[in-house]
């Protein structure tokens, strides 16, 4: 029998990392939810952020929190080119050319983090000192509340943005009818470039978190892409709570898996939780009435 | 409705002087074993392994349209089944179970199409982009449960494959091996050829092109799905098996690894998908970069490869097969085919007489 101090630890390591899954899930789900889409890539894309602020890490010592944001910035830059100069060429043309792209954009992104980096992980650290927060039956370290705090903020702006702002608001409306929208006088062209920068940025942002707590290498884009997609079948295409959710749920079950059936299953239990979810309940735990089709 | 057309391919194997280049590359591949070195022969044979994954691959997404990102599966499980069977003490298995390779790669085949016939009225309940992610979870699932199983596959360390075929000094174990993927990839492509050519084919294409209109027409896109999908996977695991029985040492982690997907994946978008003659074009092009690249720009050998599939899905969907009908088989074909591009309206053809 497991020790129940150590369940309630898993539960809680759990929770703090679902925060970080359910970034990497936002941004794949809203271009899924508005482009329909599966950034194939997503995975690397979180691979390639999290290399940026490892290597501003190491370079000048800056703190992953602060690298983040070039790394944002940088994959927000790879999504608008991403769709101006290739996607733009195969949407809405069927399912198998944008899969196809997107499945050699991962290639090449996996070749070059090889290159670049070499074929062994790196990792980052917080880089700011302090003790994390004794809860009395877990332990919260203060890399984990750090990322976590972090991840609900970007969950919380990425909602307020599209609940708020002009193009968030353009944006919704072309998820819901996109000719509709056309002719209320939205640029969707402009719109799905925004969206696509906006889900890679989110990718990237999840790989910078992700690198304060896990090693990284360069093959890691496969198995983030899974627990991504996992995430989104969990919480439901275009739900924004039902994906911090899903990231929780997969977040802990990861992590009693581990500690039940040793390490080797974490990413069976949450391969095996998707795919359940994904065959017996496809519209997700928490679909929003009005979420994307 | 591009499935009520005869595609100008399917004349392909009936036009009698590319039977004659295909007997002469079949009788120029027979000689490879006996005329070239050791590593050439398996370099080669590597290229037959190719044409089996692309043609199975492209089965399944070109001709029934399900772009799965499966396929590794099929091709390690049919490896680690043949494996198991020809080498059982090293898994724990009783020696009495032992088969000859021959039976052992077929067996690895059947094993593979079982498990094909197992999950697929499962997972078909997935679709499109559902369908893709939910194939490449399941492989991962299957790769990471065949790392932990070490006592069966090796773990990490893998598994070492006895087999001995030699005939004498001058004809290897490789060499036999060759011969056995030679046949095993004709058999492959003549099989593909008859589904494709059959009822079973434009049942297949129909679905690819309009489910529910399929299905609106008697065309039951369920069976169909799953006659693509176990025999696409027979042939993966029955490549998967030859290849482990040429290189004597296979592991989990590469081969049930998501690399031979990409390759199947490639191979089939160099070609063309959805072509019948695409795969077998691809793997020959795939062989020739995957080496030659390797040999002049190293490491970036994957970038121009990923580079080339997304800039080929844009510019050139139909592949080398579509380059190739429009310099080609017009040739080929004295003119008789290249009147009806094939995405165009029959009618327009006739009125043009």
């Amino acid at each position: 029998m497991v020790a129940g101090e150590l369940v309630s630890q898993s539960i809680v390591n759990g929770i703090l990392l679902g925060g970080i899954y359910a970034v990497a899930a936002l941004g794949l789900s809203l271009v899924f939810g508005i482009m329909d889409i599966v950034n194939l890539a997503h995975g690397h894309m979180l691979m390639v952020g999290a290399y940026v602020a490892i290597l501003v890490f190491a370079a000048t010592g800056i703190t992953p929190l602060l690298g983040m944001f070039i790394a944002m910035g940088l994959l927000f830059v790879l999504g608008i080119v991403l769709q101006k100069m290739l996607l733009k060429h195969v949407v809405g043309e069927g399912i198998e050319q944008p899969i196809i792209v997107l499945f050699g954009l991962a290639l090449i992104l996996q070749n070059i983090g090889q290159q670049v980096l070499g074929g062994d992980s790196r990792t980052a650290d917080l880089g700011i000192p302090g003790d994390g927060i004794d809860l009395g039956f877990a332990f919260m370290s203060l890399p984990r509340t750090v990322t976590f705090v972090v991840a609900v903020i970007l969950i919380g702006a990425t909602w307020a943005f599209l609940q708020y702002t002009k193009t968030g608001q353009a944006i919704r409306a072309t998820a819901q009818n996109e000719t509709a929208a056309r002719y209320m006088g939205i640029d969707t062209d402009r719109i799905y470039t925004i969206t696509l920068g906006l889900g890679t940025a989110l990718a990237g942002a999840a790989g910078a978190l992700l690198s304060m707590l896990f090693p990284i290498d360069p093959y890691v884009g496969w198995s983030y892409l899974l627990k991504a997609f996992a995430v989104v079948v969990l919480g439901g295409v275009g739900s924004i709570l039902g994906t911090l959710v899903g990231g929780v749920i997969l977040g802990v079950s990861e992590n009693l898996g581990a500690l039940y059936l040793g390490g080797g299953y974490r990413n069976v239990v949450s391969l095996l939780i998707f795919l359940g979810v994904l065959l017996l309940k496809p519209e997700g735990l928490f679909a929003s009435g009005g979420s994307a089709e | 409705m591009s499935f009520l057309e005869r595609h100008p391919e399917e004349a392909l194997f009936a036009n009698r002087r590319l039977q004659a280049v295909i007997g002469v590359v079949v009788l120029a591949l027979l000689t490879v074993p006996f005329v070239t070195t050791d590593s050439l022969t398996g370099l080669i044979l590597t290229g037959l392994v190719f044409v089996m994954l692309g043609v199975s691959w492209n089965l399944l997404a070109g001709y029934a349209g399900q772009i799965s990102l499966g396929h590794a599966a099929f091709f390690g499980m049919g490896a680690f089944v043949a494996a198991w069977l020809t080498t059982p003490s090293a898994a724990g298995f009783p020696a009495s179970i032992q088969l000859p390779i021959l039976v052992a790669v077929v067996f690895g085949g059947l094993a593979a199409a079982l498990i094909a016939l197992l999950i697929g009225p499962v997972i078909f309940r997935l679709s499109g982009h559902y369908f893709a992610i939910g194939t490449l979870a399941l492989a991962a699932i299957i790769e990471l449960l065949m790392l932990d199983q070490r006592s069966l596959t090796g773990g990490s360390t893998g598994y070492y494959v006895q087999g001995d075929l030699s005939i004498n000094e001058f004809v290897s174990h490789g060499d036999v091996m060759f011969l056995l993927t030679l046949v095993a990839t004709i058999v492959t492509v003549a099989v593909t050829y008859r589904i494709v050519q059959g009822s079973g084919g434009l049942a297949m294409k129909a679905i690819h092109d309009d489910e529910e209109a399929a299905s609106s027409l008697g065309v039951n896109p369920l069976k169909y799905k799953m006659y693509a999908f176990v025999v696409s996977s027979f042939f993966a695991g029955l490549a998967g098996g030859l290849y482990g029985h040429y290189t004597l040492y296979i592991n989990p982690e590469s081969t049930l690894a998501v690399t031979w997907t990409i390759d199947s994946l490639v191979i089939v978008i160099l070609g063309g998908m959805g072509t019948f003659a695409g795969p077998i074009l691809g793997a020959a092009l795939f062989l020739i970069l995957d080496t030659g690249l390797a040999a002049v720009v190293g490491g970036i050998a994957t970038t121009i490869e990923g580079a080339l599939i997304i800039l080929i899905i844009i510019y050139l969907p139909q592949g080398l097969y579509g380059l190739a009908e429009d310099y080609l088989i017009k040739d080929v074909d004295g003119g008789k085919t290249s009147e009806a591009p094939h995405s165009a309206d029959p009618k327009a053809v006739t009125e043009e007489d």
